[in-house]
């Protein structure tokens, strides 16, 4: 990885209307007003347009509320509920297999497909935007399509596998306990490489070839240049790419909702589909189901801040 | 070393399109599907068997789409959406995202971090209360509300992703830039970006599919036909009980098209413009 | 100008930072201007789309009448699944429809939050129309005496029949569930025919066909007070054993089953993958359009007899008008021109019995005397909603919407549970819910 160089530069032998202070602290300060100045239009956007429904929904978890009428007060009752409540609990572990292995498999499979679509070959173009394909269809479609796909009596699976012979009895891919979560993973990991793959790809494309020229005439063979150049290269792409699609991916609720609404018997009920669940269906409890999204949150900012500590250090450190 | 490099490269390459064809294969046939699907008669759509190949492949859904639904209105507003959402978050991502991976300044990383936080709530949920915060601001209803409320979402997922792009961008280059007396942004534009096409089209690309294929604000902010999308338009098809699979996958198939048009676009001038401007070593 | 950089800057930046903090202030300050449509209509997607454009017409000859211009009509047709959480948030943001249809309880749990126009003068007025209306529609809209919603429609849920293949085997239609399942085994060819569609996906149609099979057997959910929860019982062991056996031992209902959703048996009945099923005329009537064929040799017959008898499940859909609507009379007029007997029947027609009309006399009409409908007077009569004895109220269509049943047949046929295992955890949930609503 490139090393960044210090801040000890020369004065720059044009200068600005009168500006005070050395040049070092000429540059610091320079630099914190341009930082906040570039950061400005984001910060509007998030402060002003998601700020207040996120609060919103932070004091729903503490509240039993329902559409069209002020909460009431409760504390921490609706949490009491969620951890006394098995289906919950389950939930939290089901969530947490469905996301570790779908974005494993989608990172796995992404990283492959961007080292080979960085190879030279030819019509490698039209190959980079046939793959594309799944991230271009709505994941409600999808979740359909696969729906179909995956049918008993008239699924394209079960239908080619009987045909070819290979099976005598058709696959229950959705109702089989021990099938169904992987059926929706294969989905998840269907509709979500293009990403992992593009993402890769571009880090990828923006490594000068000259490195591993320069490694190679040096002897290195093709393994040692992949680890010594291109992955540390991508090691701030890895970490960006896992951590969005990490929380994307858990917090989905297309392809549960539609394959298996969280069936069978629970196996494949993941959080959001138990929130979106309380929060719209029977009492439409939206406090509840605010508390179970929420439930994760303290995890998910440990995890987010030990996942991005070595990518947003202090130059220099 | 057990291999030359040069035939180790050849047996990378022959595994590699063994696995490119492996997941051309597995990414196209649920695709066909679609299209197959789109092109079957109801009957057969609902025949016992999958037929594989639509016995007598028809137009008709296609026509139904038409028909049913005021198509080529809801493509322009998607368009008109898409293209809005992803120009405006692209230029805020680039500039949020210059400052947090090059500049300093006290909050940085709080920030940054801040920014992910605001996935934490999901939309499945976060759609309840910011529609009530849209109505509010009266931008229901609109091309331009739901703009807005894209922007919501795209801006941190943009902003970090380009983050770890430019990240990646030396710094060398930038520094030898400003020593010739170019300023920040002059940095930005004339050495950053252009080193980061490649990221900036995936960048584009996610802005622009997220905006065209999204489905619940859409559904839920929009109430005349006027500031309807093609995804809402989908929801035509979808009765209580009984789904009209035929014009749901015309409907989906037309839709796909475009994004995937537009990245192969492009993909060519993005990769002209690398090897014609080259980078400097 | 004399100003440096630094404090161009500087300026820039305090403005900024006063602009943001206090946005919310300003931007919410503007008046929420009254809207400007004077009748806003949800209409959820019927099953054919000439309903949905028959209903449009008649809303707009309605508000013709009415003095009320096309422009000032917000009109949306929306899809099924999607109508609820629109509505949710329409009702946190303070702006619902005037209008909307919905089935399954929904008139009492908005009602119990408040959000309902009382709709008792359209309703008594209904009663006096066309030999009255059936009771089985009054428990979803009443409450205390007064109606919150008014009745749209009733269906049935008849035996949708393949009447084709009994004749051909020459076997009679089953009158008991033991017949049925000798039926099925005779007739079915697995894997390309099963016998019985039965739905036991975690969807509604789960709840409705088990439930049904349920009365048969002698359970029920609640007792007529609305508060004794009754589901643990001998009836109800018997009938989950029995659909248990039909799955495992007898194996005439398909594997697939347990994950279908709301469409699952539509579609499997119309691919002539299986011969029975329970559900609405939602498959009869699409096939009117779509086939000819199958829509000949389809018969919708009584429900076959358990120990108990003979009941047919019944679900209603109602007309919900929210109160938090500037022109309330406007709705109330469009719901009674609605269901004005002769635009009713237009509809019903059209959508060739998609929906029964909710009017005791409505079925003295030719439509309703064809041969294929000669069981419908006897289910309107005999048929009870889920909660029957119970009224439906928001703890019924809380049980309802969170699966209670469909969850208690994935016990016993995905864990292997004991029937009556499953069925105490079932009573359980289901006693919890009333003990939350009391006194709703």
């Amino acid at each position: 990885m490139a090393t960044t160089t210090t801040v000890s530069l020369p004065l720059p032998t044009t200068s600005r209307r009168g500006m005070r202070g050395g040049p070092i602290l000429r540059r610091v300060t320079q630099d914190r007003i341009l930082g906040y100045l570039f950061l400005f239009p984001a910060l509007l956007v998030i402060v002003g347009l998601v700020a207040y429904p996120f609060a919103s929904a932070i004091v729903m978890t503490f509240q039993a509320k329902t559409a069209g009428a002020p909460g009431r007060f409760i504390g921490l009752d609706n949490y009491r509920e969620l951890f006394g409540s098995e289906q919950f609990l389950r939930a939290v572990i089901n969530t947490v297999a469905y996301t570790g292995i779908g974005v494993g498999l989608k990172f796995v499979f992404g990283l492959s497909m961007a080292l080979v679509l960085n190879q030279e070959r030819f019509c490698n173009n039209l190959f980079r935007s046939i793959l594309l394909i799944p991230w271009a269809i709505p994941t409600v479609m999808s979740a359909l399509n696969w729906r179909w796909i995956f049918d008993d009596a008239s699924g394209l699976i079960n239908n080619v596998l009987v045909r070819l012979n290979l099976i005598d009895e058709t696959i229950s891919w959705l109702s089989d306990p021990h099938l169904a979560m992987l059926s929706v993973i294969i989905v998840v990991v269907w509709q979500g490489t293009p990403f992992f793959t593009m993402s890769f790809l571009a880090g990828l494309q923006a490594i000068p070839k000259e490195l591993y020229e320069a490694a190679e005439i040096d002897g290195a063979s093709v393994l040692q240049q992949f680890s010594y150049i291109t992955l540390p290269r991508l090691q701030p792409i890895f970490i960006t790419a896992v951590m969005l699609s990490a929380i994307l991916t858990s917090a989905g609720i297309q392809f549960v909702l539609i394959l298996t609404n969280g069936g069978p018997s629970d196996r494949t009920m993941i959080f959001p589909v138990l929130a979106y669940h309380l929060a719209l269906g029977g009492a439409q409890r939206l406090g509840m189901g605010a508390a179970v999204s929420l439930i994760f949150f303290p995890l998910l900012v440990v995890f987010i801040v030990f996942l991005t500590r070595r990518m947003l250090r202090e130059k220099g450190e | 070393m057990a291999l030359r490099v040069t035939t180790q490269r050849r047996v990378f390459k022959g595994v590699g399109n063994g696995a490119l064809i492996l997941m051309l294969l597995w990414t196209l046939i649920p695709f066909y599907w679609m299209i197959a699907t789109s092109l079957k008669h109801d009957k057969e759509i609902y025949g016992y068997e999958a037929t594989l190949i639509p016995e007598r492949p028809t137009l008709a859904n296609y026509a139904t789409v038409f028909r049913e639904t005021p198509y080529l209105l809801f493509l322009r507003n998607s368009l008109a959406i898409a293209v809005g959402s992803t120009i405006l978050s692209m230029v805020i991502a680039c500039l949020a995202a210059y400052a947090i991976a090059r500049l300093s300044f006290p909050g940085r990383a709080l920030l940054a971090r801040g920014l992910v936080f605001t996935y934490l709530v999901p939309t499945s949920l976060l759609f309840i209360p910011m529609f009530a915060m849209m109505s509010a601001l009266r931008l229901t209803d609109s091309l331009h509300g739901l703009i807005i409320a894209y922007l919501g979402f795209d801006v941190p997922f943009c902003t970090w992703l380009l983050m770890g792009y430019f990240k990646s961008v030396p710094f060398d280059l930038e520094e030898a830039a400003r020593v010739d007396g170019c300023n920040r942004v002059g940095a930005l534009v004339r050495i950053v970006l252009p080193m980061s096409l490649p990221a900036l089209v995936v960048v584009t690309f996610f802005s622009f599919t997220h905006a065209w294929n999204e489905f619940l604000y859409a559904h839920v902010f929009t109430s005349t036909t006027n500031a309807r999308t093609v995804t809402t338009g989908l929801v035509n098809f979808m009765s209580q009980d009984v789904f009209f699979w035929g014009p749901l996958m015309a409907s989906t198939v037309m839709s796909a098209l475009p994004p995937v048009l537009m990245f192969l676009v492009f993909q060519r001038w993005v990769v002209k413009g690398l090897t014609l401007g080259g980078v400097k070593g | 100008m004399p100003t440096t950089r630094r404090e161009i800057l500087k300026t820039v930046g305090k403005t900024a930072a006063v602009v943001t903090t206090t946005a919310p202030w300003w931007l919410s300050r503007r008046a929420h201007a009254a809207r400007q449509a004077k009748l806003v209509v949800w209409n959820p997607a019927a099953l054919a789309p000439q309903v949905d454009k028959i209903m449009q017409e008649q809303c707009y000859a309605y508000a013709k009448q009415a003095g009320i211009k096309e422009s000032e009509i917000d009109y949306q047709i929306i899809g099924g699944p999607q109508l609820v959480p629109k509505l949710v948030a329409a009702l946190e943001a303070g702006n619902p429809p005037d209008i909307t249809r919905l089935g399954g309880g929904y008139v009492q749990l908005y009602r119990s939050q408040g959000h309902l126009l009382e709709v008792t003068d359209l309703v008594n007025k209904m009663q006096k129309q066309q030999g009255g209306l059936f009771p089985v529609s009054l428990p979803s809209v009443m409450h205390e005496g007064k109606a919150w919603g008014v009745p749209q429609s009733i269906s049935p849920w008849p035996l949708v029949t393949r009447l084709d293949l009994l004749e051909a085997a020459k076997v009679d239609p089953p009158k008991t569930w033991d017949e049925l399942i000798e039926v099925c085994k005779k007739l079915q060819k697995p894997p390309r025919v099963t016998g019985f569609g039965l739905c036991l996906g975690l969807q509604n149609d789960t709840d409705n066909n088990v439930m049904n099979m349920i009365w048969c057997y002698g359970g029920k959910l609640v007792e007529a007070d609305n508060k004794t929860v009754a589901l643990h019982s001998k009836g109800t062991i018997a009938a989950v054993q029995l659909i248990a056996d039909m799955f495992n031992k007898h194996k005439i209902i398909p594997k697939g089953a347990i994950a279908w959703d709301n469409t699952g048996n539509n579609k499997a009945y119309q691919s002539r993958q299986v011969i029975f099923v329970l559900n609405p005329t939602s498959i009869y009537a699409h096939l009117a359009d779509s086939d000819k064929e199958l829509y000949n040799v389809t018969g919708l017959l009584p429900v076959p007899a358990g120990p108990a008898g003979a009941v047919e499940e019944l679900t209603t859909a109602e007309w919900l008008l929210f109160k938090k609507n500037p022109y309330p009379e406007v709705a109330k007029g469009l719901a009674e021109y609605w269901m004005a007997p002769e635009n009713l029947r237009v509809m019903i027609e059209e959508g060739d019995g998609r929906w029964g009309p909710p009017f005791k006399n409505m079925y003295d009409s030719k439509f309703w005397k064809r041969p294929v409908f000669q069981h419908w007077r006897g289910m309107l009569e005999r048929g009870r909603q889920f909660p029957a004895p119970g009224a439906m109220n928001p703890a019924a269509g809380e049980v309802l919407a969170t699966y209670t049943i469909g969850r208690m047949m994935h016990r016993v046929l995905v864990e292997s549970w004991n029937v009556e295992k499953a069925v105490v955890e079932a009573h359980k949930k289901v006693a919890e819910i009333y003990a939350r609503y009391q006194g709703a």
